[in-house]
């Protein structure tokens, strides 16, 4: 399975390495490390969300345990297995036409979650921006998550601006 | 080849200009002696089925803005129609202002020329998001040559390449930005931060945008070139309305810095597939081939046999666009084995 690990890592020389190591020893095969210096938490803290494939969760529990042992603090645990991941934009009066019902009514289709979600407000009066991550277990979630997102933008007069690849 | 040349603006002028500039490349490369019998424009126009003296022609269209002040051989209110029907000659150039409501009157010109069995050469959008069947099935009906290129990616020979370099395969899907106006300006509101009108506004100084700029950023534009590539290269019947299209009027900076933090560029795509025609601003991940900047238009077909081709180059402007008005002519010149 592909799992996802976000943690906050103390800004200080050496944690990197300290937390790779236990993944790879318990049997982890790391395939992406996201190390984002410059977007540091209100406490200085370094994000870090590292995926690796490993076959068993015995060896997963393991690897969890260990972090937890040297203070790591996790902040989201995922399985990946094929998570299809789409990035959304909205323009339009996205606040005051309820974000929470919008959010809600993509969440409610299972397998389907919107994991992120950036909002830039306009001027009063103007229209707002937003950028939604939504994760779904396949395709086809992904696929009835990008049209209830349509449907309810039309409903809402808001632009939805989809990436180029699921067109 | 005598050639008649309708409309006789900006891109008239700049493809005389090449004529005269490419004379003896024609001639020495392809054999071939393109001479000017007839130019028409608005006003009027100038007639010698000896051929007119293309310098001549320009400088009179400069300094009158009518080619019927050509010194005697011009003529105030003599009309296209009038010229494609009593003048000898080989081919019809089509250069007159885009119409997308009705096509006219560039279609009614290509149509009787045609009828008159005159081969014709376009980048005239309007007649072809109108009736481009129509065309197609009188130039073979009539048994003259059609060609169009001009009219989408300027010089970027995007129904070229589609049509003759990957002829033996099957394109399932063509994605594009085909507008150098509006994607200049999200290149400027990403770069700048700077908000949709006051970028508009630095276009139209410059001349990237036109004084009403409507059919650019409302995607129309967008939506005619792939109406014409839908005909063109996936054999479609499509037509304008057929076009799903959204322009770019509401893109904030915001937006774009939002996309930006993702790993996206905002563009306006065109996109045209046997099932469905649409036109949208989109998210194109950096560092993607469609993700052009400033004026350049790029055209990715996705096909069987040679997977993706994309091609890039400057969509618009008299002398780009006249590249592919003289493509085409040597083409014709070609195909006729003159």
């Amino acid at each position: 399975m592909l799992v996802r690990i976000e943690m906050e890592l103390e800004d200080v020389p050496g944690q990197l390495v300290k937390v790779l190591d236990p993944i790879s020893r318990f049997g982890g095969n790391i395939q992406n490390v996201v190390h984002q210096r410059d977007r540091k938490t209100p406490l200085g803290r370094v994000p870090v969300t590292v995926i690796f494939d490993v076959d068993e969760r015995a060896r997963l529990n393991r690897i969890i345990a260990a972090l937890r042992n040297m203070g790591i603090r996790i902040t989201r645990i995922g399985e990946r297995e094929g998570m299809v991941k789409s990035i959304v934009l909205m323009i339009g009066h996205i606040i005051h036409t309820d974000i929470r019902d919008t959010i809600d009514r993509v969440n409610v289709i299972r397998g389907v979650m919107v994991s992120d979600l950036s909002l830039a407000m306009g001027a009063v009066g103007e229209e707002s921006a937003a950028r939604a991550t939504i994760m779904a277990s396949d395709e086809k979630r992904a696929r009835a998550a990008l049209s209830r997102l349509e449907k309810i933008a039309g409903e809402k007069k808001l632009l939805m601006i989809t990436s180029l690849e699921g067109m | 080849m005598r050639l008649i040349m309708i409309g006789f603006g900006n891109l008239g002028r700049a493809f005389g200009r090449s004529l005269l500039e490419k004379k003896e490349f024609l001639l020495t490369n392809y054999g071939l002696t393109p001479s000017v019998v007839a130019a028409v424009d608005e006003y009027g126009a100038a007639v010698d089925e000896g051929g007119l003296d293309v310098k001549k022609l320009l400088k009179t269209a400069e300094k009158a803005n009518t080619v019927a002040d050509y010194p005697a051989r011009g003529k105030k209110g003599r009309s296209a129609l009038e010229v494609i029907e009593e003048v000898e000659a080989d081919l019809v150039f089509e250069l007159t202002p885009t119409n997308i409501k009705n096509g006219e009157p560039g279609l009614t010109h290509i149509k009787k020329a045609m009828m008159a069995g005159r081969h014709v050469i376009t980048s005239n959008k309007g007649p072809l998001v109108v009736a481009f069947r129509e065309l197609d099935r009188l130039a073979k009906q009539k048994g003259v040559e059609f060609r169009y290129s001009g009219s989408v990616g300027g010089a970027v020979p995007v129904i070229g390449l589609a049509k003759k370099m990957l002829a033996g395969n099957m394109v399932h899907a063509i994605r594009g930005v085909l507008n150098g106006t509006t994607n200049y300006i999200l290149t400027r509101m990403s770069k700048e931060g700077a908000p949709f009108d006051v970028v508009l506004r630095e276009a139209q100084e410059l001349g990237i945008a036109e004084k009403d700029p409507t059919l650019d950023i409302e995607g129309t534009d967008t939506a005619c070139k792939i109406t014409i590539l839908a005909n063109a290269v996936l054999g479609i019947s499509a037509k304008l309305k057929d076009v799903k299209v959204v322009g770019i009027r509401r893109i904030r900076p915001e937006a774009i810095r939002l996309a930006q933090e993702a790993g996206y560029a905002v563009k306006l795509i065109g996109v045209a597939k046997r099932d469905s025609l649409e036109v949208g601003p989109k998210l194109v991940p950096v560092g993607h081939p469609l993700a052009v900047g400033g004026t350049l238009n790029a055209v990715t077909f996705e096909t069987d046999l040679a997977r993706e081709v994309t091609i890039t180059g400057f969509g618009a402007g008299p002398r780009e666009t006249s590249s592919a008005l003289l493509g085409d002519l040597i083409d014709i010149h070609t195909a006729l084995g003159d």
